[in-house]
Order: C-alpha cells, then structure tokens, then sequence
C-alpha cells in the first residue's frame, strides 16, 4: 500500500471548508478548533504542503482565539484560555514563523503559564485544578517556544514528573497513575525540553515502549489494549528521543499505518476500515515521517516537539547561556 | 495537545471528533443532503443557545436561567470546556447571593453528571467538574457514595483510566476529609486491595488492576506493622488477611502464587509478566528479603517457568518469548545476589546468549533490542 499523499492533502483542506460547515457535528467541536487547526498544519507539514492553507486567514484566527482575560489562548474566539490551546496556538505561530504577531502579549501568557503551575511542580490546565502530565508538557514546551524557561520552572516541574514513573520505568498521568505511552510521550518531551533526561531509566522505559508494538504491526497504550495509529507518534518519538528506534520493527509499523488511511476520501482512523478524523490522521503522518521520512517521502519531525525541524531550530535551548 | 478523547459513536460524516472504535461509514448523496437538511434547524438552535449563554456572561448576568441555558448546553455537548467555566461562575454567584443551596444544587450537578457518564465514559471535562463539584461540598461530599459509583463505572469498563483516576482521587479525599486512624485507613486500603483482586480474578489481563495492588501492598504492609494486633484480630475485614501481610516474604509468596496461576491461563499476557517483575525485583521486597530466600525464590520462579516453556515448546514447536525474557531477567538477578552486582558484561554468558539469538528469531518485532543486548549495547538488567 501507498500513501494516498493527493488525498490526505485533500483531506485536511475539507475539514473547515463550506460543506463540513453544514454539519452539525462541525458546530459541536469548537472547543478543539485551535488543536484541530494544529493537527491540520502538522499533517500539512508532514506531507510538504503547507503552502496549501493560506497564511494570513491561519494567523489571524490564531490570533482571534486569544483571551484577554485569562492571557492565554482558548481553542476558539470568546472561549476561554487553556494550557491545551496556548501550546497549538504558539506551535502554529513558530511554525508560520509568526512568534512576532504576538510581541504585545507574551507577558501575559508566559505569566498565564507559570501562574498555573503550583506547588509539587505540576502543571494544572487552566485555573480549574484538573492536572496531568500532559499540561506539564504543555506548558515547558509554550515556555521554551517563549524562551521563557526558568531554573525554578524546570526543577519542580522535573521533580513533579519524577513522582509520575512507575515501576515498570513508564510513567502516568499523575504520581500513582497506571503507565500509558501518550503520557511517556509527555514527560521524556518535557524532560528533553528541560535537558534532564538522565532521569528516566533509558532501557527499561525503552524496552517498556518497544512492547506497544503487537503482532498487528501498529502499537498499543497499555498493556493488553488494541492497537491504534495516533500511538505511532506517542510510543515512537519516546522511543527516538531516547536513541532505540530500531528496538521495534518499523516496516511493520509503516504498513499498520498505511492500513488505516482512507484510499478514497483521505485521512486516517485509529485501525483499518474505522472512520477517519483530523486527530487520527496528524499523529499517523507523524508516525509515518518519525519511521522513515525519506521512504515515504515526508518532512523529517522533530520528536521533542513534533513540529518540523525548520521551525524548533528558532528555539533556543535550555539551559539559556548567560542565565544567573 | 489533545491526547485519545474518545467520544460516542452517534456522529458520522464527522471530521473534527476524534474517533476511537467507529466503523467507517460513507452516506451516499441523498442522505448526505438529507443529513444536511435534518442538521439545519439543530446548528440553529445550538448556536441561538450557545450565544445566550456566552451573552449573559458577558452581561455579568448569573441568574438560575442563565444556569438552565448551561445545563442545557452541556447536556448536548460536554466537551465544550468554557460552558463548564462560565457554569462554575454561575454557581458561585449565586451561592454568594444565597439565591440557591449550595449543597442541594451541587448534589444536582453530581446527578447531571450521572446521566452524562453513561453516554460520555471518556470525557475529561465531566471527570473534572464532578471533581470540582465534590471540593465544593468539602464536609459535605459523601465519598463513601463516591466509591460505589466508581466501582460501577469500572465494572462497565475495567480499564477506563479515568474510572482509575477518579478512583485514587476519591479514595484521598475520604482518607483525608476527617481524620482517621491507622486502623481506619487500613480498612479502606484492604477494600481497595479486595477491589484489584476482584478485578483481576474476572480478568487476568486487567493490568490496571495488577499497577493498582502494586502501589497498594506496601502501604498496607506498613499498617500492618504499625496498627495494634489485637485490634487486627478483632475485626473480621483485617484479620483474615494477617497472615498475608505478616511479612514480606508471606506477601511475595502470596502474590507470585497468583501470579503463576495467572501465566498457566495465558502466557502471553503482558499484565501478568510485568507484575511478576516488579515482585521479583522491587527493593520492597529484595533488599529485605534474605540473601538466601531470595535466591530460592529466584531458582524456584526458574524452574516453573523453565517448565512452562517446555510446555510451550511441545504444544508450539518453539520456545516461549516471555518465558525466554523472563529466564533472562532471573538468571541476572541471580548473577547479582551470587556476586554482589555483576558487572553488566559479566552477565551475558553463552546461555544468555542463545536465549537472545531464539527470541531475535522468535519476537522478530524487537529483534533490534536482542542483538543490541547480544552484542553488549544495552543492559540485560534495569
């Protein structure tokens, strides 16, 4: 099976156009505008074909999902800011190499960020208290797009996802939480982001990671689940940032992925014949480029950020030089 | 960065949900249009809702209509994280302005959110208000209500990581809502431990369940050391499990004996290899264990699983790759309490060797793991 590139790119352009916008369902997921717009450009990148959606309307509506109020971004105008939306909103910026348009508000939303982290180093989502290793990640990665990382931010942050490892070397949602790969994805990103990688116990979460792989081909979350393409991504790049890519069979895992696309309309689904989404079809891509980007002819994807390399290079790297 | 939100399966032709487990499905032209006809006056009325609601706010204007206009809202759509917002706003005022009975109208909402669990088992937003409801009721939030609901959402699906979640969450808060004694707290821990035991004995598979006994057992180990063995005897929860907990070495020998029947029913279950792992190799139970129970341990869980492979081998033609990995870990662990940690290249003898060059041949997934172990690039102990 091929990558059916024509239609995915279709795909992703039919997503916001006038006929989605007449279902109802459409109207039903604002509340991931912001994301969905994220996963769209990712999937774009991905296949070397961003200038596929146009710039200026992209920025512009980036910028309209800011919320004043809060001083980060909501995930559509007038809905309030969460830590999941700023992250896609600064992502989308850096990748359009935008980080400008927003010079007159990165006081506030790095003080949105920091002011949500609390105690024990975690992270909560917005001011409603929900925490979770994903918000840590979150918001390390926002910062360090921001240039904005502190010592004090990264050491109880580090210690905080410390708490979160488990026995089995994987780490969860929360300290006691079950092992799940989306969240390893989460941490080992936060804490290559933070350079503190030498707390996780490389070959033991390695090899906890290389058993996501099932006789299907593709991987699972957890022990004893279904495989599911989105986890292409979430197990892979754990698995690349630490160096043990080649610890799972990545042909096998390529034509997991290539099962799940949709030949006809475009798009992918977690598993063969099941209904695409936008979600499903960014992290499969993902998955895809991280595999083996020159075979399927992708953009190559940096693991820590999962935006491109052209654009995570603009990052400047923690430790800052010349910081106190 | 949004992770695995699942969501029902009512909705087709639907390219921004994420969809986990839905068939795909391609409406042809005349129910396309049809569809589009029917989800008209439904966009209308949504999105007249959705600005009233968002007006109100604006206009500072929290009163139990504008309350109803979130209720409303919400029950259609929960993912839609701001309603819940301006809805927690809208509480707050008017439990200022004594217009509502904070507790009545919050035990309400956990009963909303009763009726959104059943369709929407994964929604994080609900997860998170009824948590937040729950802290507003502070002496008033019934826990023990709590830990029955939640016993039933993870009997409808056992491994739904929120059911774990809310699980741990509400087995804290009526740990700490009053303050208990040794002995009480014991009494939660052991229905805690009797809920994974359960779990595990309907489904071995259920490895939620085996990571949940796994952050259990010390602690209740230490209760057991701590809490008067008179009171112990008395109570009927407690005493039954004295022997168990009596030392470290009768809780091992409790767990792997659940643990080998486990490997028997299905040997290529996941969950029961890596709760077997953490038994083995913990430093709760290692570095207090003696030296050489231990090692008996350790050549007995050999032995078994030696033979278990030799079962495999007659029924399959060919070795077991979890027994093989498992030998492996054994044998190194082994190695470690001969000599007081081996040096890692010390452990890859010959006949670990050849173990690594069957599982390369038999797991071809992780064949790149075993030749790298092979040839000494990565750690055959972690």
């Amino acid at each position: 099976m091929t990558l059916a590139r024509l239609k995915h790119i279709q795909y992703v352009k039919n997503v916001d156009d006038a006929t989605s916008r007449q279902s109802f369902e459409y109207w039903l997921s604002e509340h991931l505008r912001l994301n969905g717009m994220y996963w769209g450009v990712m999937a774009l990148v991905g296949l070397k074909s961003l200038d596929t959606l146009p710039k200026p309307q992209v920025i512009e509506y980036v910028l309209s999902c800011y919320d004043a109020k809060s001083g980060g971004f909501g995930a559509y105008p007038q809905h309030d800011g969460h830590i999941l939306s700023t992250l896609s909103g600064l992502q989308i910026l850096l990748i359009y190499d935008s980080l400008h348009t927003i010079d007159d508000k990165r006081a506030q939303i790095t003080k949105f960020i920091k002011d949500l982290q609390l105690p024990d180093g975690s992270f909560q989502g917005d001011s409603y208290g929900e925490v979770d290793t994903r918000f840590v990640y979150n918001a390390v990665s926002s910062l360090s797009i921001l240039g904005q990382l502190t010592e004090d931010v990264v050491e109880r942050a580090s210690q905080f996802l410390v708490r979160c490892e488990n026995f089995d070397g994987s780490y969860g949602m929360e300290p006691g939480a079950e092992s799940h790969a989306a969240q390893v994805f989460t941490v080992v990103g936060a804490l290559a982001i933070m350079d503190k990688l030498h707390l996780v116990k490389h070959d033991k979460l390695a090899t906890w990671l290389s058993e996501r792989q099932v006789k299907e081909g593709g991987f699972n979350g957890r022990p004893e689940k279904l495989p599911d393409s989105c986890y292409s991504w979430w197990v892979l790049s754990p698995l690349t940032i630490l160096g043990h890519q080649n610890w799972v069979d990545l042909a096998r895992l390529g034509d997991f992925i290539l099962g799940c696309q949709d030949e006809e309309i475009g798009g992918f689904s977690d598993r063969k014949d099941n209904q695409t989404d936008i979600y499903h079809t960014c992290f499969a891509i993902m998955g895809l480029s991280l595999a083996d980007h020159e075979l399927y002819d992708l953009e190559a994807i940096d693991p820590v950020y999962c935006m491109p390399y052209s654009a995570t290079q603009k990052i400047q790297k923690w430790p800052y030089a010349g910081r106190e | 960065m949004y992770l695995c939100l699942e969501s029902n399966a009512k909705f087709q032709l639907y390219l921004h949900r994420m969809f986990h487990n839905v068939k795909r499905e391609k409406l042809n032209q005349e129910a396309r249009v049809a569809k589009i006809e029917k989800d008209k006056p439904k966009i209308e009325s949504y999105l007249s809702l959705q600005s009233l609601v968002f007006e109100a706010r604006q206009n500072h204007q929290y009163t139990v209509e504008s309350l109803n206009k979130t209720t409303d809202l919400l029950m259609i759509n929960p993912e839609f994280y701001t309603i819940w917002n301006i809805r927690r706003e809208t509480l707050l005022e008017l439990f200022a302005q004594k217009q509502l009975d904070k507790v009545k109208t919050l035990e309400d909402d956990l009963k909303m959110i009763m009726v959104l669990f059943r369709r929407f088992p994964k929604c994080y937003w609900i997860y998170n208000h009824r948590l937040w409801c729950l802290r507003c009721l502070g002496q008033s939030a019934n826990w023990q209500v709590e830990l029955a609901i939640v016993s039933k959402l993870l009997s409808v699906d056992q491994r739904n990581f929120h059911g774990w979640h809310l699980r741990r969450i509400v087995v804290h808060n009526y740990e700490v809502q009053t303050p208990k004694t040794p002995q009480e707290l014991l009494s939660i821990y052991i229905k805690e431990f009797e809920f994974t035991t359960s779990k595990v004995n309907q489904n071995i598979s259920n490895f939620s369940a085996w990571h949940n006994r796994s952050k259990l057992i010390p602690k209740i180990y230490k209760y057991y050391q701590e809490v008067d063995s008179e009171f112990i005897d008395q109570a009927e929860d407690l005493n039954k499990y004295t022997q168990v907990f009596s030392s470290r070495l009768s809780l091992l020998q409790h767990e792997i004996k659940l643990i080998n029947t486990g490997m028997y029913v299905d040997v290529d279950d996941t969950s029961v290899w890596l709760y077997l792992y953490w038994l083995l190799s913990d430093e709760f139970f290692t570095e207090h264990l003696d030296k050489q129970v231990y090692q008996r341990t350790l050549e007995e869980q050999l032995e078994i699983i030696r033979e278990l492979n030799e079962l495999e081998k007659d029924d399959n033609g060919k070795d077991n790759c979890w027994c093989l990995k498992t030998m492996i870990l054994i044998k190194c662990l082994l190695a470690n309490v001969h000599n007081n940690n081996s040096a890692p290249s010390d452990l890859l003898t010959d006949e670990i060797k050849s173990f690594l060059e069957i599982l390369a041949d038999i797991d071809p997934l992780r064949k790149g793991k075993y030749l790298d172990q092979l040839h000494g690039k990565a750690e055959l102990l972690y």
